[in-house]
């Protein structure tokens, strides 16, 4: 769907993005993730034509239309990390101010405001002017605004920010709900607990390169968040250490009372190896497990512990 | 066959007509227009009490209405930059601007429709400043024709200060700086054109003008002056078939402009092209992908 080839973006002397090259799949769910500066809004404003790029190419789809051109804009809907809002201008109104701004006739407008505002649930807005809507409700609405001229792609800058626990559940509710319904989305977020719960895939960026990208499981499988183990112990701790020190490739991370956490490149099977030998050598062991890798764990180990 | 709307045009028409604003605007518009008139009138007054009895009291009456167009014409000059100067900038402040960019108007397309809604509003004022007007005509006996002319010279002067009012909300992200900047423009565009015929009449005590006059032809003020003339007397600026000239005093061109109703025709047109432009360049300047480098985006 969406296809950046090598994107670039100089600001004088400094580089915003390096080299960026990214392909997102049609339907995916995409979490753009870096910390403040890492080059995502740059980059997803290029995407929507706000900002020139210095060299590199986007293309989405089959298309082979500028970007900035009228054919690339029809193919994305854009929501900015801040909802400005005109005075004395009523939700209806605001929907065909945007909808006549893609040059849809009134008809179709006014048909597809009201679905559209069924599913982001302001239906009862409608006549409500805009200014007076709370924050979460102006987000939706910017997201039903987005959808109006059905674009093949929505675009995601920052879309929870300022937003209560309660605006949030409802903006991650709306857009698994448009995921579910084959929409291509990408959403750039600091939130990551809530990236992890929304996104099948996800890209971080620091310093205006792209770390790592894809699916979330194989990011995950790639990073290896889950070689960090903890070995819980009843007794015997002294013998256990003993073991786990005669390991090639374990290294013990940190010692408690009953636990011991390590961090091992062993395979299966010499994990199967070192712990039989532990049970063989009287060490009661009362649990054992592989410490899952989280999004934020991923997203420290990638960014050196500049994360938010 | 339907007629699409400039949506941009639609939307701040549709939020200025909610706007306490408006009504306030038209009411100080008014409240200076009837000054102006009582003003013009008192001294109409005291100049007819000696040529009352010749009765000529209603050709006095006349001079209401280059009063109230002058009027008229000032107050546009000084509204029209702080209606437009804000547009773009204004938009910018509230962070909308950015997804009209992102939508299929063309970034011409968004210029146009802030002018033009500017121009609307401003006849909104002309229309409403009318009543006070048609005294002149009904008193002094003008013809109503005389009223079209001077809606479409205030169209022209509203599209012209629109244009650069625009341009500068291209220029400025503050709303304030696009508002002085504007005033900078017209300082330039009103005072600044003069200066050249004025320093080559003073150089060659006005013998030797040449071609330097055309550049009032850009002339806002001169534009006026020129119409309220032929309107008023039906006589040029320059005088009666621009017997102020001689060929030899000033060039080819502007002796033959001088003639008739030549200058007045080719002031307005490059005065129209002259906003045109403005408005080209606000549009060049808004497009993002015309932007070399761009700037760092403040978060």
């Amino acid at each position: 769907m969406l296809y950046i080839n090598d994107l670039t973006k100089n600001y004088g002397s400094f580089t915003a993005v390096n080299h960026l090259s990214l392909h997102i799949p049609a339907g995916d769910l995409f979490g753009f993730m870096g910390p403040n500066g890492a080059g995502k809004t740059t980059t997803i404003r290029i995407v929507c034509g706000l900002l020139r790029a210095s060299s590199g190419q986007v293309r989405i789809g089959n298309t082979s239309a500028a970007v900035g051109s009228r054919e690339m804009k029809r193919l994305i809907g854009y929501v900015p990390d801040f909802f400005g809002v005109y005075d004395n201008l009523k939700v209806r109104e605001y929907m065909d101010l945007y909808g006549s701004m893609y040059g849809m006739y009134s008809r179709d407008i006014a048909r597809l405001t009201d679905d559209l505002l069924e599913l982001v649930n302001l239906s009862d807005k409608k006549e409500v002017y805009v200014d007076t809507l709370s924050r979460g409700m102006k987000q939706r609405l910017c997201v039903a605004r987005a959808l109006l001229h059905n674009p093949s792609l929505l675009i995601l800058d920052e879309p929870s920010s300022g937003l209560d626990p309660r605006a949030r559940v409802e903006m991650k509710e709306l857009l698994k709900n448009l995921h579910s319904m084959g929409k291509t989305i990408v959403i750039s977020s600091h939130i990551l607990s809530e990236l992890s719960e929304m996104c099948n895939s996800i890209g971080i960026m620091n310093r205006g390169q792209l770390l790592i990208a894809g699916r979330i499981e194989d990011v995950m499988g790639q990073i290896g968040g889950g070689n960090r183990m903890h070995i819980q112990i009843a007794s015997g701790m002294e013998t256990a250490l003993r073991i786990l020190k005669e390991q090639a490739g374990i290294k013990i991370e940190s010692v408690r009372e009953n636990e011991i956490l390590i961090l091992s490149n062993c395979t299966d099977q010499e994990i199967n190896g070192f712990i039989g030998l532990m049970i063989q050598s009287q060490v009661i062991l009362t649990g054992f497990y592989k410490e899952e890798g989280s999004l934020e764990t991923l997203f420290m180990q990638l960014t050196g512990g500049s994360a938010q | 066959m339907k007629i699409r709307w400039n949506p941009i045009v639609k939307k701040d028409l549709q939020v200025t007509a909610r706007s306490m604003r408006l009504s306030w605007g038209v009411f100080a518009y008014e409240a200076v227009l009837t000054m102006a008139f009582l003003l013009a009138l008192s001294v109409i007054q005291q100049e007819s009490r000696s040529i009352y009895t010749t009765g000529n009291i209603y050709g006095y009456l006349i001079y209401l209405f280059p009063v109230l167009s002058i009027a008229q014409v000032c107050i546009v000059a000084l509204i029209v930059p702080v209606i437009t100067a804000s547009s773009i900038s204004g938009e910018k402040e509230r962070q909308t601007f950015d997804i009209m960019l992102t939508t299929c108007m063309s970034p011409f397309s968004i210029v146009l429709g802030k002018v033009v809604s500017a121009v609307l509003r401003i006849l909104f004022f002309v229309a409403a400043g009318m009543p006070i007007m048609a005294l002149a005509f009904v008193a002094g006996g003008l013809s109503w024709s005389y009223l079209f002319y001077f809606v479409l010279t205030i169209i022209l002067l509203s599209l012209l200060s629109g244009s650069i009012g625009i341009l500068c909300s291209a220029l400025c992200r503050r709303s304030i700086t696009a508002v002085i900047l504007s005033y900078v423009f017209y300082f330039f565009i009103y005072i600044m054109t003069l200066l050249p015929v004025i320093v080559r009449a003073l150089l060659t005590e006005g013998e030797r003008m040449g071609e330097t006059m055309l550049i009032l032809l850009i002339n806002p003020f001169v534009f006026f002056e020129e119409f309220f003339m032929q309107l008023m007397t039906g006589e040029s600026l320059f005088g009666v078939s621009g017997s102020n000239f001689t060929k030899r005093e000033v060039g080819f061109i502007t002796y033959n402009l001088s003639q008739g109703k030549a200058w007045l025709f080719l002031s307005a047109a490059c005065i129209f092209i002259l906003s045109f432009l403005f408005m080209l360049a606000a549009a060049w300047k808004v497009n993002p992908m015309h932007s070399s480098s761009g700037k760092r985006r403040k978060k």
